[in-house]
């Protein structure tokens, strides 16, 4: 994505206008009042620009506006008296009017592109992490693989939190598994389209740690009470505006911590587990889990039910009916088409990349939500091994790392 | 003729279902054009109350939580603010937010196919461009006739989509999401702006020939008023681009229909092509709603300040090469998802139409220059005029440039950069040329003082909503959104103050209007002192406008050579006895 000719540009770009910007002062009342926080190493050398264009705007604006109230008042019509003869051409003036504004918009429009070149070509050591957008969620995945599952309250909003290391440059790869979406951290002044059919790319280097990691060792602290937001702003449909996310920057240490707590789910009980990926898997676009009706079938109450299936929409044409347990569970999860439940239209795509815990979470979440299966399933998660040796390992017994239900 | 075209075209015929007949089969230029008018003012009553619920809607940052409670009960749902009806469609709720998606997307649909393209060329250009040019009709009357059926038919559709559960794609109907929404009546909106495109290139191909064959004798091309210029630019940007428009529209329409596999990447297709398509004709189509707005501002402008216009060939020109670059900036609308060699052409592009737009404000400026300025109605708007539309144009290099666009591109600055430039341009202009003409056209004045103070409030309210949205696009909210974050609140609510003045102010202006056609005086030849054309025959017009077709001797604006010092503008060109008893106005 780096051709060379943007690479030679961006170093010629760096000897120019540009480094004006690095040796500038930081924001003060001016830019926050503006743009509030600038988070990126290079969201002010944007902001120049705008308040270079700002001033030009002003210094056109603000003498016409007081010439036309002048001369308004000045020459408003009196009885009897008509228009004063004046030039209605002057060539001079004209060619004044037209050359200055030109030669302003000569700067505005290189100083804007060598700006954007450095914000378009990606530092070669920067750290890649990719991004995928769906309706109405974010789906990021750091080096190690992880995607995290801290969720946090945004308003009134359940949504999840990506942490990023200050002082190191990262590099986005974004795609989009349905509509275009477009991944905005406006205190990074950084914007790109989120395309299903081809991958696009972003950097950024966070400035300064906006958050700590809590005394848990795992979850995010803010500093100061703040912290960035991500938000979708390419118009998707439904919950475009719900499509957000917490951005906390993180010190390195703090960071390369953080994820290696999101890596290890050892220490997640299996319902919480399930309960975390029917969000961030996206399961809860379409499967309630509380009874309402939605795309899919709701997950409550049905371990144990018999569900019905539209036999012209499965591709499972022998089964008219199956008994909802850890098979057909995972045969739904792995292979969607095969049964499709009567009523419901054949939409779901496959999840062949869950883990084999993750997919029996999600078994055990779902035995969880009925009440039939409800102290069966708790008492799987509790005595299941994995969980209790990461609580061992902690010197904790297994239902103090349980959350209480 | 025989004399019965004497008459005005506004007298009723001898029995009621001959004047209803009149006006539905009528091939009169003007009666085509005070129907578009009606039409179009419905268009934009329809979608100003979509614009309301919008604003209502952001009142407060509400959001409806996706999450349910884990234990089976159902946690409190907060709801939309005020667009929340809680109806069932294929026995699913539709959320607070597809209510508000609807809305903006009516808004923005209506306004910009119903309204504000037809609004100046179809309606006031109808109306004035051939009597200007001293001509009977326009070239193609019956194909006049038949573009309003159009726009009534293509409006019908849009109806119908509204009734038939929305639309809630946008107005720029962006693929994939188009092509796969499970709700509401996109395929009939989109029908609609395909239908409505149609009347669009009829009008103008109606006009290219109306002024290049029916000019009065005498009339050269430097004689034409610059309102018919501009409607000229703005009709050869209507026969050229409009067409691309209706063959992408047809194309979303059977993606939809039959899966061909254009657009969606699922089918094969190319999620950003649309885009490509789309905006060759839908930018182009910015400068179909804003020339025309600097026709009026020019004719208000010269008119108002008896005086010549500063730089008339300058002002002609420029249209016309606005109208030329228009169709090479496009690709602005993709900076976000385009390749870096095709942001950096197109920004530079972007900044070329920038050039002849301000050699525009400067001249409309110099005119004041010693002139003899009236500040009544019109005027008042042409000043707005310039005020917002300053801001708009000045709000247009901070996204041209590349390095702030990529943080402004789709957030609330772009709302407001346009809607200064649409509405702050275009509806001023608009507004001050339907005061300007009103007279002229009805027949009859109006309470000059009622229609300033509405004046007033317009413009104090349109800046109050519309600022606001530059900072809130600056501090990072995205367009197109039911609910926000807590600490957009405060400039939500300001802006939202602001369009519930802007309603009382034209609220004020519909009962103005409304007194003077129950109750206005008789209007007289040439309320102002134009010396354009349409100030020489009757108010109203006689059915073929003029007693005799007029022999053109004087340019528009030539007030310093030929209106001798101590003769009003209103007066000339006289001498008619009967008109010189006639009482004058306020300003003497």
């Amino acid at each position: 994505m780096t051709s060379g000719w943007l690479s030679i540009l961006d170093n010629v770009a760096a000897q120019g206008l540009y480094a004006l910007a690095q040796t500038a002062e930081p924001e003060g009342w001016w830019t926050r009042l503006w743009f509030r926080h600038s988070g990126s190493t290079f969201a002010r050398s944007s902001d120049q620009v705008y308040d270079f264009i700002f001033w030009v705007s002003a210094a056109f604006f603000v003498p016409m506006m007081v010439l036309m109230v002048y001369w308004g008042i000045k020459y408003r019509r009196r009885a009897g008296v008509p228009a004063q003869p004046s030039p209605s051409h002057n060539t001079p003036l004209e060619i004044a009017w037209s050359v200055v504004p030109t030669l302003l918009m000569l700067v505005m429009f290189i100083w804007g592109f060598q700006v954007y070149i450095h914000k378009f070509v990606p530092p070669v050591d920067a750290e890649t992490v990719y991004v995928t957008a769906k309706k109405w969620d974010w789906e990021v995945t750091y080096p190690n693989g992880v995607t995290p599952r801290e969720r946090t309250k945004l308003t009134n909003m359940d949504r999840p939190v990506y942490a990023f290391p200050a002082g190191k440059p990262i590099k986005l790869v974004l795609t989009s598994t349905d509509v275009i979406h477009s991944f905005y951290i406006p205190d990074f002044r950084i914007k790109r389209d989120c395309l299903p059919n081809r991958y696009t790319t972003l950097w950024f280097e966070a400035k300064a740690p906006t958050h700590t990691l809590d005394d848990d060792g795992k979850t995010v602290k803010a500093i100061d009470g703040t912290g960035y937001f991500l938000w979708c702003a390419e118009y998707c449909g439904d919950f475009h505006s719900q499509m957000g996310a917490k951005i906390a920057v993180l010190s390195q240490a703090d960071y390369a911590k953080w994820l290696e707590t999101q890596q290890d789910t050892s220490g997640i009980d299996l319902v919480s587990l399930g309960e975390s990926l029917h969000k961030i898997q996206g399961c809860a676009t379409c499967h309630s889990v509380d009874g309402s009706k939605g795309t899919g079938p709701s997950w409550k109450n049905i371990w144990g039910q018999t569900h019905k299936f539209d036999l012209g929409k499965s591709s499972d044409k022998a089964a008219a009916s199956r008994v909802v347990d850890e098979n057909y569970i995972r045969d739904s999860v792995l292979t969607p088409g095969l049964n499709v439940v009567e009523g419901y239209p054949n939409q779901m795509p496959a999840y062949p990349n869950l883990k084999p815990r993750e997919m029996i979470a999600i078994i055990t979440y779902i035995q969880y939500l009925s009440d039939a299966g409800r102290s069966e399933a708790l008492n799987k998660a509790k005595t299941e091994k994995t969980f209790t040796d990461a609580a061992a390992k902690q010197g904790k017994k297994p239902e103090d790392l349980m959350k209480p239900r | 003729m025989s004399g019965h075209h004497d008459v005005s075209y506004l007298a009723p015929k001898d029995t009621l279902w001959k004047t209803i007949w009149s006006w539905v089969y009528t091939v009169d230029h003007k009666k085509i054009g005070v129907m578009y008018l009606s039409a179009i003012l419905l268009a934009f009553f329809l979608g100003g109350v979509a614009a309301m619920a919008v604003r209502l809607e952001l009142w407060a940052p509400t959001q409806t939580v996706l999450e349910r409670a884990n234990d089976g009960t159902v946690t409190p749902v907060t709801r939309g603010v005020f667009l929340d009806p809680g109806i069932k469609e294929n026995g699913k709720e539709v959320p607070p937010n597809v209510w508000y998606n609807r809305a903006f997307t009516l808004h923005g649909a209506i306004m910009v196919f119903l309204f504000i393209i037809p609004s100046i060329p179809a309606a006031l250009g109808n109306i004035f461009l051939p009597i200007m040019l001293g001509a009977k009709d326009v070239a193609f009357p019956r194909l006049n006739l038949f573009s309003w059926y159009v726009y009534v038919f293509g409006g019908l559709f849009a109806i119908y989509s509204i009734l038939a559960g929305g639309v809630e794609t946008g107005w720029t109907f962006y693929t994939p999401y188009s092509t796969t929404t499970e709700w509401g009546a996109t395929t009939a909106m989109v029908l609609a702006a395909f239908i409505l495109g149609f009347s669009s290139i009829f009008t103008g191909m109606n006009f290219i020939v109306t002024v290049h064959k029916l000019r009065a004798p005498g009339m050269g091309w430097f004689d034409m008023p610059l309102f018919v210029w501009a409607v000229y630019a703005t009709a050869i940007i209507q026969v050229l681009a409009t067409p691309v428009l209706g063959i992408t529209l047809l194309m979303l329409v059977f993606e939809r229909l039959f899966k061909i596999g254009i657009f969606d990447p699922a089918l094969g297709g190319d999620a950003v092509l649309f885009q490509h398509f789309f905006w060759f004709y839908s930018h182009p189509a910015v400068y179909i709603m804003i020339l025309p707005g600097f026709g009026i501002a020019s004719e208000l402008i010269a008119v108002h300040c008896r005086k010549r216009l500063f730089g008339y060939k300058a002002i002609a020109f420029s249209s016309i090469a606005i109208a030329a670059i228009s169709f090479l900036v496009w690709g602005h609308h993709m900076f976000l998802s385009e390749t870096a060699a095709a942001n950096i052409v197109f920004s530079g592009l972007t900044f070329l139409v920038a050039i002849p737009t301000a050699i525009k404000v400067f001249n409309w400026l110099a005119t004041f220059y010693k002139a003899s300025i009236s500040w009544n109605t019109p005027m008042l708007y042409a000043a707005f005029f310039i005020f917002c539309f300053t801001i708009g144009g000045l709000t247009g290099p901070p996204l041209a440039t590349l390095a702030t666009d990529i943080h402004l591109h789709d957030t609330y600055f772009v709302v407001a950069h346009f809607h200064y430039v649409m509405m702050g341009g275009t509806v001023l202009a608009f507004m001050g040329g339907l005061h300007h003409w009103w007279p002229k056209f009805t027949g009859r004045m109006y309470n000059e003082f009622w229609a300033r103070v509405a004046s007033v409030i317009v413009f104090i309210a349109f800046n109050i909503t519309f600022f606001v949205q530059f900072f809130l696009g600056t501090q990072g909210m995205p367009r197109r959104y039911a609910t926000y974050d807590e600490h957009f609140q405060l400039l939500h609510q300001i802006s939202t103050a602001g369009a519930l003045l802007l309603l009382v102010g034209f609220l004020i202006h519909a009962a103005v209007f409304a007194q003077s056609l129950v109750a206005g005086a008789k209007a007289p030849k040439n309320p102002w002192g134009g010396l354009s054309l349409e100030w020489e025959t009757e108010s109203p017009p006689v059915e073929h406008n003029f007693h005799r077709e007029p022999v053109v001797t004087h340019g528009p604006y030539d007030y310093d050579t030929v209106v001798p010092a101590h003769v009003d503008p209103r007066d000339y060109p006289l001498p008619d006895p009967a008109e010189v008893r006639r009482v004058h106005g306020d300003h003497h």
